[in-house]
This record gives structure tokens, C-alpha cells and sequence, in this order.
């Protein structure tokens, strides 16, 4: 990691400008004064609340472990280089089925995991906001999806999500803001097979311009989209939701790791955090949690008091409990065309099939999926994962041009066994490490092989040799603080609001009671909007 | 006195001068994107053969030289290749977008052969031989009278929507960013329709030659918006071997300029022609 | 198999607008990296050196990789990477303890030093350890296939392809950006692409790679 990026720059009423290399904009700033909001990840959760509750009016501080990087000089194109951009913090991973986090799955810099994820801007089907009453498994969201919609729009407008004209699945929405992109050979792939399966297909809905906006540049398909976008055509909560939330008044600590908070009397008051290489404390009306569902438990499973042994937020006993990834699982093969995967955003076409038609599944849930565009080392660690190495490995490399693939996200049921615990050991601000424990049950077993066959044929029907299959990729982190309509099998509210505590909030992926065929960042930015008008809702109300 | 132009010449100039406009555009927007394409179909380089052939005799035309015999019947020949290529392209422009998984969808109308495009080479050969016809003081072109000026006006009253309708698509697939990006559907197209009327009625309304010149400023100001445009993409002009080619295409709007001059040409027949 | 772009080389590319400042300092960085000194003992390096070669070994006509000294980085600066198998100890810990008992395993097999076998006895050692079947006492603090799934392949593969000499053979584009690419499609190769060999697929003009 390189040595600036170790002192903060969120300093002295200024924050840098992600749009200008070298360039500054003005923040307000709250010393430790008590704000009404303070928020713990500036991530799909945090950043988008922290942009909503401070063009409410609400005084906000916004705090990130991370870094705050301006793209356009501070990333380079080199995946290794980038790992800058992942929380590569010790955590423990235990299970049946061991999860990869890292790169795979989590942020730190100030906007989160947005800053270098795959962009993928899909809707939940709207029966699964209601997948037990409706679909017979997991639990419902206290959630409405045509509520969920709006939002959802929201969402897509403040990112200029590039997307069809009309899109094939689910109930009616309006047009993408901005087009799709063309098409990258994989993609190609996938919509050939799609088209020789009978099934649907479309272009992705995607956070990536496909025009310019602002001062943001379109995207000009490097293809380094998982080591983090250097050109702002990536629409993350970097360059989105908390340009804006600057400008509405919102102070953005970065380099700012919390490791407690302090709860009195049924009520919390403020954040322990580390910055600057000392332990500070910032008083607030109402703390949020947004950390993703790895960070957000453990913060408050730390927090634990004389008043809360089992942490904050926890008389349900479900803190960390119900951990939900995607399944990831790919079938790869070869084709005699010069594929070239490393250009363009991977994902740009996507079949929903799967998360729409429920006859023919031996088990429950849905999955969608897309072509993979793994660069250089990301492709030579799966390649080395078929057990090939040495000369083996050399030469399979050699045709890495000649590769294409099919990705799945599918939808993980959520498991009480499947958590994030504290160990005793204890890292570097001497925090406790976590220990992740995931195992997949039947259910997923049989979604998986379902896939991986689906995947297999429809890659086969246009031609592709020498298949074979990935079996073990997860991705995303979701369910760990799950809401709910009884306090006693949720954390949190449909507010986002704890149930225990009234003025200490949850923001982010952990809220999510089931984790749906899609990838989780337009719902996670979704509920952040939703959560930033009700709060302010309730504030007219006097019920904060 | 040979070789200075004839006042009858007037309206043939000006023709000329939009067709060399419009033979221009395609020239230079042809050359990158079948550069994109990677002349992967060798008959790719064709319009930009025929485009250069035009803009020599339609420029030569329009600063005034007589087309003699032999010239005159080379030039009308490549006139006429052109308006074949252009039909051509149409053709596989269409096929090229018929080939692409998944067919006639917005996607492939917005990425791959701009479908509409090769009808841009018909309308400099129709206009380069339009101009021709009229500086031998031919009152046809073939079949089609000339001296009136409707049919002309009415050709170009087409082409101006024509031209506008692909300005319209292709600004869709940009998401309209920059309001400016309605003039060019919303402006040729008023042009068009009092063109159009001045043809079918043969009397010329207040607003046809206001709006043909705006139309004619404006397929410059294009110009000028669509280099601000490459200049918006990642690394502006220095990654120019990129945003030349993905960025607006620089050199598409002054076929509107090409087609309103010849537009105003067609005024001047008219205008001729009903004083007698 | 032949290296199949033996005439391309993403370092030419360099001073283009294929690459930025930033990454031009990156990869700069990385080329002049030497093995730090003092990490690992003798025995451990010499051990690690061929394990190197063995699982990654550097592409014929190409310039040297510093995959070793990016290893070695690794384990003096202890890098963690957001997970750690239960069964494993911290990254720095994990390859000490496992080189020295990848030597032991080749003393016990043998009785050599690990660094001094020939490549299929060496390989016959890390093939032993890929599949848990070892007879080292070294092993019984340290599972011998976890280490090897999730140690040294990810640590070994993911140093030696940020290196550019693997990206040229492998016909990876390379840093990108501010410029990217222009034709995607399948097929489609724009001039500061890789050219195949064998290629006769890519059609059109220019039929050479520039920078």
C-alpha cells in the first residue's frame, strides 16, 4: 500500500475531489461535537444514507476504515497493486465450505466495496420480498417490492445505471437512464446460447456509463473494473452519493477504523474509533452501522456491556447469525475465436431465467448468470485451482485468449449455523479478529449442480470445448443483522432500526433476511434510500 | 467568357458545394469507422473511394470549372457508383446487423453498422449529379425534371429527415446527456417539413430558407460539439486513437450543412424559375 | 506449447497511452524488486527458490520475473488477505514453518536438500504435498494440502502473473488505461493488442500490433 494513502486527507475542512487529480472540496466539519447521525462505512449502506440523511438536513459524520482514494491518479492498472482496495484484515474462516473474503467480497476505502465491484445493478423478483408466504422457503421481508421499485429507481437515476430499452423479467419498469454497452465477445457467448437454449437474455443493467455525465468519463472498457475503475465511469458511492453528501454538509473521516460503541441505559451515545494513530471518541444522537455483513456483527458484538453481554442489538441471539453469500460457482472451456475476456466489463449480458421460472428446480431459490472476465492473476489462481502447476500451468495459460466462461450468482438460504463470531485473538487496532463459519446445506448442493449443468449445455450449444467446471466461488457477504417484523427473529426493523436499541441503526447487506439471485448493491443503496426517508419521516414525527 | 461560371450556374454551384460537403462527411466518417471494422469486408474501402472521387469533381464543379463532355460523362459515372454503393452498404449494413447474436435489437442497431449511414454516399452521388446535370444546363436528370427546383427540394427535404432520424437514434443510444443534443431532431426536421412543402406546393414559405440556414450552422456547431465530446472521454485528445473512434463522430454533423446548402440551392431553381 | 506471442511484448507499450503515471511507477517498482534480505535462512530461501521454479517457472525468451523477492515481501511484511484458513497460521508463520518441512520431506524422500533434487524428485515432493501424503514430523503442525491450496499456490501464482514477461506471454493486454479498447467483440483486436502467432482468425488491418 502505498505511503500517502496512510494519512487521512479528510482533514482540516477539506475532502478530496475524486473528479480532479490532486483536487480538493470543502467539508464541514463537526470536531467532536454530538451530530444527530454518525455513521460507521461509507458503502453501498453508509454512503447512500449518509448522502440522504444530510441532504435532510440531518448533521452527519460518516466514517470509513479506508482510504479516501482519488481514482483517476491513485489506481493503477495492475491487479496486485490494487489490493489496496480489499479488507485484507486477518479474519478466520472455518466451515464446511471456507469462505474467501479479501478481494472476493469486501471494501475498505471510503465507499466501501463499491469502489471496485462488478457493477451489476439488478432488481430483486418481487415475490422474493416475500419468498416464505409466497415461494415456501426462508422468511418474508417486511418490505413491499412495489415500495422496493421506487426506490429502486432512485437508485438507478443517481447512478445513470446503463441498461435495456425493455427489460424481459418481472413487472413493467421505466427505461434505464443511460443505454447498454455493447457487447464484449463472451457476452456475445452467452446471448448466442441464450438464443439457442430458447431462453431470455439482456444486456445488464450496469453501473458504468455509457455516456458522459458530469465530470465523469464513459467507460472505456479496460476491463480493470475488479481492481477498481481509474477513469469514474464506474457510478460508486466514491463518486456518487458522497460528492453529494459533501455537499450537503456531511464530514467523511476516512482512515477512521471503529472498534466500540458506547451504549448507556438502553440508548447509544457515540463510536470509539481509531484515527491518526489514537483512539477518539465522537458523540451522536443515533449511530448507523453500515460495515457489511462481516464487520457490522463484529462491531457490535464488541460493544458488548454490563446492560448488553451478548453485544448491542442482540436480545434475538441473531447477530451474526444467518451469514448469506451468492453462490459463484463458473463453467469455463475454449473456443477457437480470439475471445480476449480481459476487455470490456465482464457481465455485460445476463439470463434472469432462472430466478423467474420456478418449474423443473429440485430446490428452492433462483440464480441468474453471466460471463466472467477474469484478468491475468485472477485467471491464472483458477486455472492453478484445476490442480495445474508448474509447465501445466504455463501452458494452459498460453490460451487464456481463447477462453470464455459462465458465471452464476444464486441464492444462498440463510442459516443460523452459517455466522460471524469474535475470536480471542486480536489484530492490529487490538481488536478482536473474526471467525467466519459457512457451510452450504442441500439446498445449495442442488442448486449447483443444476447450474453447472445449465451453464455447461448452454456454452456447449455454441461450441465451446474443453469445459470445465469451478465449483467452489462464492461471492458477496449478506444477512448477518437480518430485519424483520418480530423482535424476536430480527435485528432490525424494516427502518433499519434495531430493535433493542432505538437510536443505533443498521445499514447494509447484513439487513437482508434472504440473499435473491442477484447481486446485492441495488438493493443494499435501495433500503439506504428507503432508510433515509423514513428516518427523516420519523423525525417529523417526533418518533426518532 | 469560358471558365468563369454563368449566372445560370449559381444554383449548380451551390448544389455542387453540398454535395462535396456531404462527400466530405462520409469520406472522413466512413474512413473511421470502417477502421473500427477493421476493413474486415474488403469492399470497405469503396465509399471511401467514391467519396473521394466525389469530392474532387463536385469541389471542381462548385468553384466554377464547365463540365465538358469527357469529364462530364466520368463524372456522372461516379455519381452514379456511388448512389450503387450507398444502396449496397444499406444492404449490408442491415445484413451485418442481422448477423449479430441476437438480431435486429437496439443493442446491435447502436453498435455494429450504423444501419442508415451508406444512404449518406446516395445522397452525394444524387446531389453531385444533380449539380452536374444543371452546369451542362440539362433541365433532367434522367427521368426527373430539374428546372422547377421541387424535385430537388423534395430530395432533400428526405435526406434532411433521413439525416435527422439517425442523428435521433444514435443520440438515444447517449441518453440525450447534453440537452444540445435534441437540436439536431428537432431543427433539420422543421427544415424538412417547409423543404418538403415548398416542393409538393412549389411556392416557398417564410420560415424554409431561415431554417435550412439554421440547419446548415448547425451541422458545423456539431462538428465543434462532437470534438468538446472526444474531448469528455478518458484521457481527451492524448488517447485520441480511442476516443476519435468511440467518442461522437466529428465528421457526421456537416452532413446536415452539405444537405441545406443544396437545399438553398433547390430555393434558388425555384425562385429562378418562377420568375421565369 | 510454444510461447504463442513470441513477438509481443506489453512492456513496448509502456510510453503509450496504454499506461498512466501511476502504473508506470507501479510496475517500475515491482521490476527492481530485489529479495529482501535477512527474511528467510539460507536453507528456507534456497527452498523457496526452487519451489518457485518448480510451480511458476519463468517463460522461455522472456526477461527474468521478481516473483521470488514478491513472495519473499510477502512473508517479511506477514501480508494478510482478508482471510486465513482456520487450520493455517498467519502468512509469515505459514511459509517458515512449511519450508522447512518441504526440506525435511526431501531429506526424508532423499535424503538431499530440497534445492539440490532435480526437477521430477522435487516435483514428486510437492506432489506429495499437494495430496496430504507426507512422512515428515515437520507436516503435524501444519496441514500439508491446506497449506498447499491456500498458502502457496494463490501466494506463488498471484506474484508471478502481476509480472509483465507472464502477462506478454499470455497475450494479456496489460495496463489499460487511460486508454482501453476500442473493438470487443470476439475476433476483434485493436492495434495495441496481441497478435497470435497462429493466428489466422483475427482478420482486417492492421495486421501487425503497434504500440
Amino acid at each position: 500500500m502505498s505511503a500517502e494513502a496512510q494519512a487521512p486527507r479528510a482533514l482540516n475542512g477539506q475532502a478530496p475531489d475524486v473528479f480532479t487529480p490532486g483536487g480538493w472540496v470543502p467539508m464541514r466539519e463537526y470536531g467532536e461535537e454530538e451530530v444527530d447521525f454518525l455513521i460507521v462505512g461509507t458503502g453501498a449502506g453508509g454512503g447512500t444514507l449518509a448522502c440522504k440523511l444530510a441532504e435532510a438536513g440531518f448533521s452527519v459524520v460518516a466514517m470509513d476504515a479506508g482510504a479516501y482514494w482519488r481514482p483517476l491518479e491513485d489506481f493503477a492498472s495492475d491487479e496486485h497493486e490494487q489490493g489496496k482496495l480489499y479488507w485484507n484484515d486477518d479474519r478466520i474462516v472455518d466451515g464446511d465450505n471456507p469462505l474467501k473474503l479479501g478481494a472476493n467480497n469486501s471494501g475498505k476505502a471510503v465507499g466501501g466495496s463499491t469502489v471496485h465491484y462488478m457493477m451489476v445493478s439488478l432488481r430483486f423478483r418481487p415475490e422474493w420480498f416475500k419468498s416464505r408466504s409466497k415461494l415456501g422457503y426462508g422468511v418474508d421481508w417486511p418490505l413491499d417490492w412495489r415500495e422496493m421499485w421506487t426506490y429502486y429507481r432512485e437508485v438507478e437515476e443517481a447512478l445513470s445505471i446503463s441498461g435495456p430499452v425493455t427489460y424481459p423479467w418481472g413487472p413493467k419498469r421505466p427505461r434505464y437512464p443511460y443505454r447498454a454497452h455493447p457487447l464484449n465477445g463472451p457476452a456475445r457467448y452467452l446471448v448466442e446460447g441464450a438464443e439457442k437454449l430458447g431462453i431470455q437474455w439482456t444486456e445488464t443493467p450496469i453501473a458504468t456509463l455509457s455516456a458522459p455525465r458530469g465530470k465523469a468519463h464513459p467507460c472505456v472498457y479496460r476491463g480493470f473494473c475488479m481492481a477498481g475503475c481509474s477513469t469514474n465511469a464506474k457510478q460508486s458511492a466514491l463518486n456518487t452519493w458522497l460528492p453529494r453528501a459533501l455537499s450537503a454538509g456531511a464530514e467523511i473521516r476516512d482512515l477512521a477504523m471503529a472498534g466500540r460503541i458506547e451504549s448507556r441505559e438502553g440508548r447509544v451515545t457515540g463510536v470509539h474509533y481509531r484515527r491518526e494513530g489514537e483512539w477518539r471518541f465522537q458523540k451522536a444522537k443515533n449511530v448507523v452501522v453500515a460495515g457489511y455483513a462481516v464487520e457490522t456483527p463484529r462491531l457490535l458484538l464488541n460493544s458488548a456491556s454490563p446492560e448488553c453481554p451478548d453485544g448491542l442489538a442482540n436480545s434475538s441471539g441473531l447477530v451474526g447469525k444467518n451469514l448469506m453469500v451468492h453462490l459463484n460457482q463458473s463453467v469455463f472451456g475454449r473456443t477457437q475465436d480470439d475471445a480476449r475476456f480481459y476487455k470490456a466489463p465482464p457481465s455485460l449480458a445476463v439470463s434472469e431465467h432462472w430466478n423467474y421460472e420456478d418449474a423443473g428446480k429440485d430446490y428452492h431459490g433462483g440464480w441468474c448468470y453471466m460471463p466472467p472476465g477474469p484478468l491475468a492473476a485472477s485467471w491464472a489462481r483458477l486455472v492453478a485451482g484445476k490442480g495445474l502447476w508448474g509447465q501445466d500451468l504455463l501452458d494452459e495459460m498460453h490460451r487464456y485468449n481463447n477462453a470464455v466462461g459462465l458465471k452464476m450468482v444464486g441464492e444462498v438460504l440463510p442459516y443460523e449455523r452459517n455466522q460471524v463470531t469474535l475470536t480471542d485473538q486480536a489484530d492490529e487496532y487490538g481488536l478482536p479478529v473474526p471467525r467466519i463459519t459457512f457451510s452450504y446445506g442441500e439446498n445449495e448442493q442442488a442448486m449447483i449442480r443444476h447450474a453447472l449443468g445449465f451453464m455447461d449445455q448452454a456454452l456447449d450449444v455454441v461450441g465451446i470445448t474443453d469445459r470445465w467446471q469451478n465449483p467452489d466461488e462464492t461471492a458477496h457477504l449478506l444477512g448477518t443483522a437480518r430485519m424483520g417484523s418480530d423482535p424476536a427473529t430480527s435485528v432490525v426493523d424494516a427502518d433499519c432500526r434495531s430493535w433493542d436499541i432505538p437510536n443505533l441503526w443498521i445499514c447494509d447487506g447484513s439487513v437482508f433476511p434472504t440473499s435473491g439471485g442477484v447481486n446485492p448493491s441495488l438493493t443494499i443503496q435501495a433500503i439506504a434510500c428507503r432508510t433515509g426517508d423514513r428516518i427523516a419521516e420519523l423525525a417529523r414525527r417526533g418518533e426518532l | 467568357m469560358p471558365g468563369l461560371p454563368q449566372p445560370s450556374d449559381k444554383a449548380a454551384r451551390l448544389i455542387a458545394g453540398g454535395a462535396s460537403l456531404v462527400a466530405s462527411s462520409v469520406l472522413a466518417d466512413a474512413g473511421i469507422e470502417h477502421y473500427r471494422g477493421s476493413f474486415e469486408n474488403r469492399a470497405m474501402v469503396l465509399p471511401l473511394a467514391g467519396s473521394a472521387l466525389s469530392i474532387l469533381t463536385d469541389t471542381r464543379l462548385a468553384l466554377g470549372a464547365r463540365a465538358s463532355g469527357g469529364t462530364g460523362a466520368l463524372a456522372m459515372s461516379v455519381h452514379a457508383a456511388n448512389v450503387a454503393i450507398g444502396a449496397a452498404g444499406l444492404g449490408f449494413h442491415v445484413y451485418n446487423i442481422l448477423k449479430q447474436p441476437g438480431g435486429f435489437t437496439f443493442g446491435n442497431v447502436f453498435y455494429h453498422a450504423p444501419i442508415a449511414a451508406p444512404a449518406a454516399l446516395m445522397v452525394a452521388g444524387t446531389l453531385g449529379a444533380t449539380a452536374l446535370a444543371l452546369g451542362k444546363g440539362a433541365s433532367r436528370l434522367g427521368p426527373v425534371p430539374l428546372a422547377s427546383g421541387r424535385s430537388l427540394a423534395g430530395f432533400a427535404a428526405f435526406a434532411l429527415a433521413g439525416t435527422s432520424a439517425e442523428a435521433a437514434v444514435f443520440h438515444f443510444r447517449g441518453a440525450y446527456h447534453n440537452p444540445f443534443m435534441w437540436v439536431p431532431v428537432v431543427v433539420p426536421p422543421i427544415a424538412a417539413l417547409a423543404l418538403g412543402k415548398a416542393a409538393v406546393t412549389g411556392t416557398v414559405g417564410r420560415i424554409t430558407n431561415p431554417a435550412l440556414t439554421a440547419t446548415a450552422v448547425l451541422g458545423f456547431a456539431g462538428a465543434a460539439f462532437h470534438a468538446y465530446g472526444v474531448s469528455r472521454n478518458m484521457g481527451g485528445w492524448r488517447n485520441w486513437r480511442q476516443n476519435l473512434i468511440v467518442g461522437p463522430p466529428i465528421p457526421a454533423p456537416p452532413s446536415f450543412t452539405g444537405i441545406a446548402i443544396a437545399g438553398l440551392g433547390a430555393l434558388l431553381l425555384m425562385r429562378r424559375f418562377a420568375r421565369g | 506449447m510454444a510461447d504463442p506471442y513470441p513477438t509481443y511484448d506489453v512492456l513496448a507499450k509502456r510510453d503509450s497511452a496504454s499506461w498512466d503515471d501511476t502504473t508506470r511507477a507501479v510496475v517500475d517498482r515491482r521490476l527492481s524488486l530485489k529479495v529482501p534480505e535477512g527474511v528467510l535462512s539460507d536453507t528456507q530461501l534456497a527452498t523457496l527458490r526452487m519451489v518457485k521454479a518448480r510451480v511458476c517457472p519463468d517463460p522461455e525468451g522472456r526477461p527474468p520475473t521478481t516473483t521470488l523477492a514478491m513472495v519473499v515481501q510477502r512473508i517479511e511484511e506477514d501480508s494478510t488477505e482478508g482471510f486465513r484458513h482456520h487450520e493455517l497460521p498467519r502468512t509469515s508463520d505459514a511459509w517458515r514453518r512449511g519450508l522447512d518441512a518441504i526440506e525435511a520431506e526431501a531429506q526424508l524422500r532423499f535424503g538431499s536438500p530440497f534445492a539440490d533434487l532435480d526437477g521430477g524428485q522435487a516435483d514428486a515432493v510437492l506432489r506429495s504435498i499437494e495430496d496430504g501424503d507426507v512422512r515428515a514430523p515437520e507436516w503435524e503442525s501444519l496441514p500439508p494440502s491446506t497449506f498447499w491450496t491456500w498458502r502457496v499456490i494463490p501466494d506463488l501464482v498471484s506474484c508471478h502473473w502481476s509480472q509483465p514477461s507472464l502477462w506478454s506471454a499470455m497475450g494479456f493486454g496489460g495496463p489499460a488505461s487511460p486508454r482501453g479498447y476500442v473493438r470487443i467483440a470476439e475476433n476483434r483486436r485493436d492495434p495495441w493488442e496481441a497478435l497470435e502467432e497462429r493466428s489466422t482468425s483475427p482478420t482486417g488491418w492492421p495486421r501487425h500490433h503497434v504500440r
